[in-house]
């Protein structure tokens, strides 16, 4: 039998050659996942245009103050990997340290229906970050805003829907390449983009603004007026700069929409061996957070300088408000005010404007085909918990399809998006699928406070129960600062109409999603009893003397 | 009862099971099946309590019983110091050393008791690691084994152990001679009306480990003991390696230095294909399978329910199925995957 040996000259440990004691996934692999969730380009920049609705809030103050309150999320997440690795994530947790019906609710909810919202605000995201500015840079204006129409967003949520879904039924064998190529393509793309803001002034940005926005729109001087109609329709944008803290702190809530994501590769780690886990699991994510946070302030910085911050600010206010003004303001630049279609009008050279905007899409290729990757997860799970028919888990034989989980996450994402599309008021609830996932977390985080108490044993094996500052153990203080972070944003959601989620038809929809997943347990339960399963068995601990 | 010719073990009796077929559970057997625990002796624990927790009328342990990781505990004058978890730890009294070697042992690593020298000698001697490695795997299954005996009430309780890939060949005789334990290796073992044939060898893996065969071997062997079941209605498989390309067998995809690919976001079929002929062209009523870890599920291949609950032992969880059978239909009325 061959070993290894740990510890060097004076072994620590020995290892025989056996299964399954593979090496942990790479840092860097985890940094690039986490790079990829917290997607500065996808979901960052399209959050940032919504800055007017906390019209005094710094960006860059909220989301260096994200960026330290997420890290201790980060913290959190991993004293949980490192404790119950590899076994599913926020449903596995939940469900052995909270209660099995609890763990189905929260997974459910957050990491299955709705995934069913997420399908057409990637879609829409689709469609203003690649349709619009590319049919509007290769000369067709008309075609451009035919994509903010509601039936191009619809076409465009349906094209993401079914991208999504065929990626699923191939697996994630060639994606998985081609995201990390996606990766290094578009930090390409974002690098051609901080270099062009950086050497060109702000006289030249203006110049060119005015020139490609006549070429394509027939609109003259559209940065002048740019600014003299958001301010018309009552937006001032704050002086660049940090303050005041307080309304920067309100930005935290959107934020989150890009954010809150470092921990998405939660359920893959793999075998624990020791704390030398904790420290790669928590770079991993962390380093990924940051880069994203870094990322991002270079982004506002190099817009700041270039665009001018009052214009970027004064463009995204613009938009929305003639978004939501059924027609009666409109924007001297119809479509939504991409900044990466912007920086490429420095160059007057139509090819390199669309290539730049190609590249930089391929922030949302590499991430988007993750869509229902943890819905398929929930699914199965439930399903061979029995919470689910058995038939929700099956694969066909020939094709390798999951077909009926398929449709359970397919079917309502079409309905969703479509409602999405044709109903203005629906589109403001965009927020509601950042708060359901941040509630799920919310009892993860409360999982990782109270696992010392609920799961002793567990706990004092955990590598995470060895990592502390001053004596205390330092996951389960990040825990308690993670539900200060998510009941902050919970609070600030439900009760500041700013973010679109605090109506009673998004909390209905919302509401909506929590009583489903709590039915379909019921039923189960019910159902499952009457053919002599007892559910309640699944997690129940075997006594152990 | 009928013993594989040529083989003498104590196997479970038709008395054994004669009282299974309970009146309130419509003379339906109730079975617990887990896979899988290496070494961990909490997963042990519990896997000897959960005929009674379970109410199962049998139980069986589909393989990998041994742990992969030893931890040498050093014994200088006046206390002992090992590193657990990263952690360096100095125990100076007897409790305390036995509290470190239990929780070693909980998380399936093997607690090896050495002085200064013999660690030396252990780390600079070719073959000294793999003959303690060993001698302390059958240390462990001793004890494992004498617990056994009071917990499955002398042997009352019908428990069928196997070896798995993973599995020293030195296991097979120690479980063999266990007074309350069967050994199910090769052999068809009749439990009143169903039949239970166990192979713990798999397809090859990266680590090339002790039962590992080519699949056209791998048929060869299923089909021999496949061939003493009398009716294949009411057989049951218990082998080790789960059936290719069904969901069970999903394992990270690897690169060459067995590091996980793409973040473990890629998954790999890497169950065996003679396993999975088998069970397509022999149909039993269940196929219980483990191995992979992570592929944690349940497979319908037409009459024949396959599982592999998988395992995360180093959780100090049990992970199983539940089963109950009908032997006049021959088949598996209900199942539940537990976290036990």
């Amino acid at each position: 039998m061959a070993t290894d040996a740990i510890g060097g000259e004076t072994p620590t440990l020995f290892l025989r050659k056996a299964t399954g004691l593979v090496r942990g996934w790479s840092v860097r692999d985890s940094m690039i996942y986490a790079v990829l969730a917290t997607n500065v380009v996808t979901l960052g920049i399209y959050e940032f245009s919504f800055q007017s609705f906390i019209p005094k809030g710094q960006l860059i103050t909220s989301i260096l103050v994200s960026g330290v309150w997420v890290s201790f999320l980060v913290i959190a997440y991993a004293g949980l990997i490192v404790t119950i690795p590899r076994a599913g994530g926020d449903y596995v947790w939940q469900s052995r340290i909270l209660g099995s019906g609890l763990g189905f609710v929260m997974a459910a909810t957050g990491w299955w229906f709705i995934l069913w919202l997420w399908a057409p605000i990637y879609g829409n995201i689709l469609s203003v970050e690649l349709f619009q500015p590319l049919w509007a840079t290769l000369g067709d204006p008309s075609g451009a805003t035919w994509f903010a129409t509601k039936t191009g967003i619809f076409v465009v949520s349906v094209i993401t829907i079914a991208l999504a879904g065929v990626l699923v039924s191939l697996g994630m064998a060639g994606y998985a390449r081609i995201q990390k190529w996606c990766f290094y393509a578009g930090l390409v793309g974002f690098a051609v983009i901080v270099i062009l803001l950086l050497i060109n002034s702000k006289a030249n940005f203006i110049s060119s603004f005015n020139t490609e926005a006549h070429k394509i729109f027939g609109v003259s001087n559209a940065y002048g007026k740019t600014n003299a109609l958001a301010v018309k329709n009552g937006y001032v944008s704050p002086a660049f700069g940090f303050t005041p803290i307080g309304a920067s702190m309100l930005l935290i809530p959107m934020m989150m929409f890009y954010l809150l994501w470092p921990n998405w590769g939660s359920t893959l780690y793999g075998e624990i061996r020791g704390a030398s886990d904790f420290k790669r699991v928590f770079a991993g994510m962390f380093s990924g957070l940051w880069i994203t946070v870094i990322l991002s302030v270079i982004f506002l910085l190099v817009v700041a300088k270039t665009f001018g911050n009052a214009f970027y600010n004064n463009a995204n206010a613009l938009y929305w408000t003639a978004f939501y003004s059924g027609g009666k303001v409109s924007s001297p630049i119809p479509i939504w005010p991409y900044p990466v279609m912007f920086a490429g009008w420095l160059v007057h050279n139509t090819v390199f404007q669309a290539v730049l905007i190609l590249l930089m899409a391929l922030w949302f290729i590499g991430w988007v085909g993750t869509l229902f990757l943890s819905s398929t997860r929930v699914i199965f799970a439930a399903a061979f918990d029995r919470v689910l028919p058995d038939r929700a888990a099956e694969v066909s034989e020939k094709r390798k399809v999951p077909f009926y989980s398929l449709i359970l996450m397919l079917a309502p994402a079409v309905i969703v998006s479509a409602v999405y599309a044709y109903n203005l008021t629906f589109e403001t609830y965009t927020l509601d699928a950042t708060l359901v996932i941040a509630v799920t977390y919310l009892f993860s985080a409360i999982a990782v406070v109270l696992l010392p108490w609920v799961k002793p044993d567990l706990w004092r094996a955990s590598p995470a129960s060895r990592i502390k500052v001053l004596g205390v153990p330092l996951v389960p203080l990040a825990g308690v600062v993670t539900i200060g972070l998510l009941g902050y944003n919970l609070y600030e959601w439900l009760t500041n109409s700013a973010y679109g989620v605090n109506n009673h038809d998004s909390l209905y929809f919302m509401g909506g999603m929590y009583v489903l997943a709590i039915v379909v347990y019921v039923i189960a339960r019910i159902v499952r009893s009457r053919q002599g399963i007892d559910l309640g068995l699944i997690n129940k601990e075997i006594p152990v003397e | 009862m009928r013993n594989a010719p040529g083989t003498c073990v104590r196997e479970p009796t038709a008395a054994q099971l004669s009282g299974c077929a309970k009146e309130g559970m419509g003379g339906n057997v109730r079975v617990f099946f887990a896979t899988d625990i290496h070494g961990s002796e909490v997963c042990w624990r519990k896997f000897l309590n959960a005929a009674a927790f379970y109410k199962a009328d049998l139980v069986v342990l589909g393989g990998d019983v041994t742990g992969k990781v030893m931890v040498p505990i050093v014994a200088h004058a006046g206390y002992w110091q090992a590193v657990v978890r990263g952690e360096t730890i100095r125990m100076e009294t007897r409790a305390e050393l036995e509290e470190v070697e239990k929780q070693i042992r909980n998380k399936g690593s093997y607690p090896a008791i050495v002085t200064p020298d013999e660690l030396t000698e252990l780390s600079g001697t070719e073959g000294a690691v793999d003959r303690r490695f060993s001698a302390e795997m059958i240390r462990s299954l001793d004890r494992w084994l004498d617990m056994a005996d009071g917990k499955l009430r002398g042997g009352d309780i019908p428990c069928v152990l196997n070896g798995g890939n993973d599995d020293i060949w030195e296991i097979d005789d120690i479980i063999e001679a266990s007074p309350c334990v069967s050994f199910g290796e090769g052999k068809a073992l009749d439990l009143d009306g169903f039949s239970l044939v166990s192979m713990g060898w798999t397809n090859p893996t990266p680590w090339d480990t002790f039962r590992e065969a080519p699949e056209d071997e791998l048929k060869k062997k299923i089909d021999a003991v496949v061939g003493q079941i009398p009716d294949l209605e009411r057989a049951i498989f218990n082998f080790h390696a789960p059936p290719y390309g069904t969901g069970l067998d999903e394992a990270p995809a690897l690169d060459a230095n067995l590091r996980p690919t793409h973040g473990g976001a890629v998954m790999k079929a890497v169950g065996s294909t003679a396993v999975r002929d088998a069970i397509n062209s022999y149909q039993p009523m269940l196929s219980v399978h483990g191995h992979i870890h992570e592929s944690r599920g349940i497979k319908k291949m037409g009459r024949t329910l396959a599982i592999n609950p998988g395992s995360v032992y180093g959780d100090g969880v049990l992970q199983g199925a539940v089963l109950e059978l009908n032997p006049k239909k021959g088949k598996v009325t209900k199942y539940l995957l537990v976290n036990g």
